[in-house]
């Protein structure tokens, strides 16, 4: 053992080389030992959630620099570096993502794209909403302006998810969730997008709640075109359903006479409340014009057009009756059609033939109210009288068959009064005009068919 | 330490055949070598290094490099000691050759 002792202090000059040694080892292996850490390092941290992740290695210690969102996964991810072998020691320059109060997040819609922006909770659930976006609004761009915070309600990416569904339903708008409140605005894309979000927000997740839906739904149009030249009554845009559709296709057919009726209608819900009552009665009012645009948009009632004479347009100013809905706003835009060049009386005559083999003038049963359906029949008649002024008319009433021949002659000669009375009411002189009933004495068809019996029922105008 | 040594077990290797080289020559090597004293600070010199490392208080690269040279040393150290060993045992088999 002494001896060791002795030689020990004769080792001295081996030491020179060693520290060579020494250096050349420092000099050429400090580098690939510091990539080596550092990718081992980065290796650990593979299944870390963090965000702006940096490691970097000096001799060998690590310094790791990210954002973590939680603590536990701040303390997992510098558990992870101190744990790859031949790491000395670890710099923490980690800190907790920032906490957003309160937690918002908007998705919004233009043009051209859709915007994503404030915050997520996860880079993971990030990618989530992107992916949402894309789905949601296939093929148009997604802008991506989300940063990272805590603080995100329990199940925000369904919820956020479940948002951007509906952005798809909408033409441009933004939904915003602000902690746990969610507001929409916008305009819908389709008729029935407002209702289609309105029903798909009810599956939120739960302790979700909708503050504001502003949605707006796109209006929905009616519109109906008298064509005079083409002798055409063409309806199109949007009826609530298959039932209101038929309504307003028979009200259609009683109101007008002669023109050839083109139904380009489509069912769609999102109607406002009151849509037929307000339609059917504006139809009736069309019916009374020369030429014509009605168009149903929303709540507003818009009526264009000619009317016949001065009264009828003043009629149709003044309102669409009593049963139109007060929630609907009416617009007429009326003119009166330039008076036709006087005629001779043969030539009336002729005319009033033609035009009541086209339409008849309706009663309701057994009664003497005239049908309102016939109203635009009437004014037709009017503009024929106004067209010979000089000569007498005979207002005849008919019945068929049916029932005892005094009770019929009567209700033919009331019948004939109340077409005078509404004929002198509109402006003309009462002076022209004889009221006869005829009763069933003079019938046109055979009162054994329904048909026939139908035939006989008349008023007929005759120039005397 | 294990990554240290399989990192740089050449450079320990060289370390460890140096020291084999000069505990061999010691032997037989004529003078005095180091004096106590000095070897006594040489020794305090060491612990003082240990201590920093072990306490991990060098920073970065100059840390690494304390520990590279720690682990380089000890390697030469066990390197002389076989070397002396065996230089001495085969010193002292030609002496009894010789003296037989």
């Amino acid at each position: 053992m002494h001896g060791l002792f002795s030689w020990s202090r004769k080792w001295w000059p081996g030491v020179i080389l060693l520290v060579a040694f020494w250096a050349i080892a420092a000099w050429t292996n400090t580098v690939p030992l510091e990539a080596d850490l550092a990718a081992k390092g980065s290796a650990a941290l593979k299944d870390a959630v963090l965000d702006k992740t940096q490691v970097s290695v000096d001799g060998r210690d690590v310094t790791l620099a990210a954002e973590a969102f939680s603590q536990e996964g701040r303390k997992n991810a510098l558990a992870a570096v101190e744990a790859v072998a031949g790491v000395r020691l670890v710099n923490d320059e980690t800190r907790l993502v920032p906490e957003a109060k309160p937690f918002v997040w908007s998705a919004e819609r233009d043009v051209t794209r859709v915007t994503l922006s404030g915050s997520a909770p996860l880079p993971a659930s990030k990618a989530k909403l992107l992916d949402a976006g894309h789905a949601a609004v296939n093929g148009v761009e997604i802008v991506d302006q989300m940063g990272l915070a805590r603080g995100a309600p329990p199940r925000f990416e369904d919820a956020a998810a479940l948002l951007l569904t509906q952005v798809g339903k909408l033409k441009d708008g933004k939904v915003t969730i602000s902690d746990i409140s969610v507001s929409l605005s916008g305009m819908a894309r389709d008729l029935g997008g407002r209702e289609a979000i309105a029903a798909a927000l009810k599956d939120l997740p739960e302790g979700f709640k909708v503050t504001a839906n502003d949605v707006k739904a796109p209006p929905y149009v009616f519109q109906a075109y008298k064509d005079p030249v083409a002798v055409t009554l063409t309806l199109s845009g949007y009826v609530p359903d298959d039932k209101i559709h038929a309504a307003v296709a028979q009200a259609a057919a009683h109101k007008f006479f002669g023109e050839k009726l083109v139904d380009n209608l489509k069912s769609s819900v999102g109607a406002p409340s009151g849509f037929a009552p307000a339609v059917i009665p504006a139809l009736g009012a069309l019916a009374r014009l020369s030429t014509g645009t009605l168009v149903v948009s929303d709540r507003e009632v818009k009526l264009s057009g000619d009317a016949l004479y001065e009264g009828a347009a003043a009629e149709i100013r003044a309102g669409l009756g009593k049963d139109f809905p007060n929630s609907f706003q009416y617009t007429p835009e009326i003119s009166v059609k330039p008076a036709s060049a006087p005629v001779d009386p043969t030539v009336c005559q002729q005319l009033f033939t033609d035009l009541l083999s086209k339409g008849r003038i309706r009663f309701e049963p057994s009664r003497t109210t005239l049908d309102p359906d016939s109203i635009a029949l009437l004014d037709r008649l009017i503009e024929i009288a106004l067209r010979c002024p000089t000569a007498d008319i005979e207002v005849a009433g008919h019945t068929d068959g049916d029932g005892e021949d005094g009770f019929n002659q009567e209700l033919s000669q009331k019948r004939a009064q109340v077409v005078v009375d509404y004929l002198v009411k509109a402006g003309l002189p009462a002076s022209r005009f004889t009221a006869v009933g005829y009763g069933s004495t003079q019938p046109i068809a055979s009162n054994d068919t329904d048909e026939g019996k139908a035939q006989n029922r008349r008023i007929e105008f005759l120039v005397r | 330490m294990a990554y240290l040594v399989m990192f740089h077990w050449g450079w320990l290797l060289a370390s460890f055949l140096l020291g084999l080289a000069m505990g061999w020559i010691s032997v037989v090597q004529r003078g005095e070598g180091l004096s106590k004293v000095t070897s006594r600070w040489v020794a305090a010199l060491i612990v003082v290094l240990v201590a920093l490392a072990a306490a991990r208080v060098v920073p970065g690269r100059f840390g690494y490099w304390l520990d590279l040279g720690l682990i380089l040393f000890p390697c030469y150290l066990i390197g002389c000691t076989i070397g002396a060993v065996l230089r001495n045992w085969v010193v002292a088999r030609q002496r009894a050759q010789q003296a037989a």
